[in-house]
């Protein structure tokens, strides 16, 4: 089918991945439906077009590349850094805008240079738009979740803690209400006596002994689900965390940390006097996001068209550092999204960590943007 | 000719006869007794048609019928935007059913919601699966859990009965479902989470938004009638 719907400049993005060494690659339009489920939540659910196949499984339409980009990978390459291109059809119900449109984009797996990698994703990201929208003034926000990582682990507090705020990143009223709840210690009503004594002699196996008793005698699998033993130790894990609070003068530090929004040019700078004046350990934390600034000037981005926003984020599993958009300046239709991934490809089936950057570019808004003219 | 909808049999039905009668707005079958169509004494212009409760949400989403009596459950399950395309014209006092997250009454460590994305988001590195909630309520699921608790990772189970023998027979870990005295939970021994009430749901009037109700009186009237006699 020859598809005279493709973007007029879909030629000169094609030349642009060649000439950016990177090797094209294409995926059927009908995917197995479950990674993307099971990587994204139910809730994309509404949004992908579901059917089923004969024999039941969930079939979906395409509903963006880099998942089957990564499938592949792990199928025919794990192990050696490579970096994809693609450009095809997608398929999702949007509020605005139709539900079939083209995708093209950059997926560089397996480069252990992570500063590198990250620079280069941004760097491509902004010259395949600077080629298409000439003379157009970009902007790239830009959010780094292993920074928040770090003031959070700095902060003191216990892993549990650490694993919800992380979680809540990039949810604004989530992380909200997360610090409301850290600033005074939590009652775990309801325990029942013999339970309250089992914990309160510190007798794991009497506990779990009791948990086990429980679900034999009505009726529960001890395997299906949770285990006696996880029930056991979160319990344990879950009063320690009600127990735990942050002090004022370290809330604060978290909310000044989040209200950060610079120039790229100054984000060092920032970063720097952060760390002093509070006095937290970020030492490690901060050089590895002063060689990604580096690399970002050494990959040829201007600084001053990057803003660091600290609490910029996307609360899945699967991201782990870097994530960045790029607008016309004043613009809020994003043209390119992307970020550093690390875990999805684990969490796809491969047997080794294997470090995943890249980004899409949406190529009906650019599209749009080049008819405003 | 404006259509009302009303539930076609049992509990539902008895008590929504009721309340048309006390609101003065007598219901009559049309022919036989066991007829699926009827109308109201003294109104010509009104047509009664009898149906399924999530027929009646369906219908009303479709704008095939003006006016129907069912559960607000199934309102806000079947219809995306359910405020903006109907209007709840009065909450009839029968038919009352809340609409749960309930977990094993063993997963001691489990009360919260809070607690329950603790245990969703560790799910995956621990069991090799996400979460599974057994539920016939897709739409009402993700709204509560992505959008009030920011829990995203979990994965539904269609349930389309029994719903809460699911976590004892191992096809899902929790549940969402409706009950109306919390018995059948128990009896399977299930809690209600103290923050997973999703929906306090009854039967209610509800309307179909129509341009062409505006200014007709007979709309006005059949909802100051209802709302007069609940």
């Amino acid at each position: 089918m020859p598809l005279i719907n493709l973007p007029t400049f879909a030629a000169d993005l094609l030349a642009d991945f060649e000439r950016l060494g990177t090797t094209r690659v294409d995926t059927p339009v009908i995917q197995p439906a479950e990674p993307f489920l099971d990587m994204a939540g139910e809730d994309l659910r509404r949004r992908i077009f579901l059917t089923q196949s004969e024999t039941g499984e969930n079939l979906c339409l395409r509903p963006e590349f880099t998942i089957p980009v990564c499938m592949r990978h792990i199928e025919t390459a794990t192990g050696t850094p490579k970096r994809y291109s693609y450009l095809g059809e997608v398929f999702r119900q949007r509020r605005e805008g139709g539900s079939e449109f083209y995708q093209a984009g950059i997926e560089d797996l397996g480069t252990r240079d992570f500063a590198g990698a990250d620079a280069r994703a941004v760097a491509d990201a902004v010259s395949i738009l600077g080629k298409l929208l000439p003379e157009r003034p970009l902007a790239v926000t830009i959010g780094d979740q292993a920074m928040f990582e770090a003031v959070v682990a700095a902060l003191g507090l216990p892993a549990g803690w650490q694993k919800r705020l992380i979680r809540a990143f990039g949810e604004q009223t989530q992380l909200e209400a997360l610090m409301l709840r850290l600033a005074k210690p939590e009652h775990v009503p309801g325990i029942d006596a013999k339970v309250e004594a089992l914990l309160a002699g510190d007798d794991e196996e009497g506990l779990i002994a009791h948990i086990d008793g429980v679900m034999e005698a009505t009726g529960y699998l001890t395997n299906a689900s949770r285990a006696p033993k996880e029930i056991a130790r979160r319990l344990k894990e879950k009063l320690a965390l009600a127990g735990t609070s942050l002090d004022p003068g370290k809330l604060d530090v978290l909310r000044e940390f989040l209200s950060l929004n610079v120039s790229l040019r100054y984000a060092p700078g920032v970063l720097a006097d952060f760390a002093k004046s509070t006095n937290l350990p970020l030492q490690a934390a901060v050089e590895r996001f002063d060689a990604r600034v580096a690399a970002f000037a050494n990959a040829g981005v201007k600084l001053s068209d990057i803003t660091w926003r600290a609490a910029f984020g996307r609360p899945l599993d699967y991201y782990t550092g870097l994530v960045f958009e790029v607008t016309l300046r004043n613009d809020h239709r994003v043209l390119a999204g992307g970020g550093r991934y690390d875990r999805m490809l684990t969490l796809l089936g491969a047997a080794d960590t294997i470090p995943a950057v890249g980004f899409s570019l949406w190529l009906d808004r650019i599209e749009a943007v080049r008819g405003e003219r | 000719m404006i259509t009302i909808a009303l539930p076609s049999k049992g509990r539902m039905k008895e008590d929504a006869s009721a309340i048309f009668d006390k609101a003065g707005l007598k219901i009559v079958a049309v022919g036989n007794e066991r007829s699926y169509r009827g109308r109201i004494e003294g109104l010509d212009d009104v047509e009664i048609a009898f149906l399924s409760a999530s027929e009646i949400s369906r219908e009303i989403g479709a704008g095939s019928i003006d006016f129907g009596v069912t559960g607000e459950d199934l309102i806000r399950e079947g219809l995306s935007e359910a405020d903006a395309r109907v209007e709840f014209c009065a909450r009839l006092g029968f038919g009352h059913a809340d609409v749960v997250v309930a977990v094993p009454d063993i997963w001691l460590d489990v009360d919260t919601m809070a607690d329950l994305g603790d245990v969703a988001a560790d799910f995956r590195a621990r069991h090799g699966r996400r979460l599974a909630i057994a539920t016939k309520y897709w739409r009402l699921t993700q709204q509560f859990f992505s959008s009030q608790h920011g829990i995203q990772l979990y994965r539904i189970v269609e349930s389309l009965g029994a719903t809460e023998g699911a976590p004892a027979a191992g096809l899902a870990d929790i549940i969402v479902d409706i009950t109306s005295t919390g018995s059948t939970l128990k009896a399977n021994h299930l809690k209600i989470l103290s923050d997973g009430v999703m929906l306090k749901s009854q039967a209610c009037l509800v309307r179909a938004r129509k341009a062409e109700h505006e200014g007709n009186p007979l709309v006005g009237k059949i909802i100051a009638a209802v709302n007069a006699a609940c």
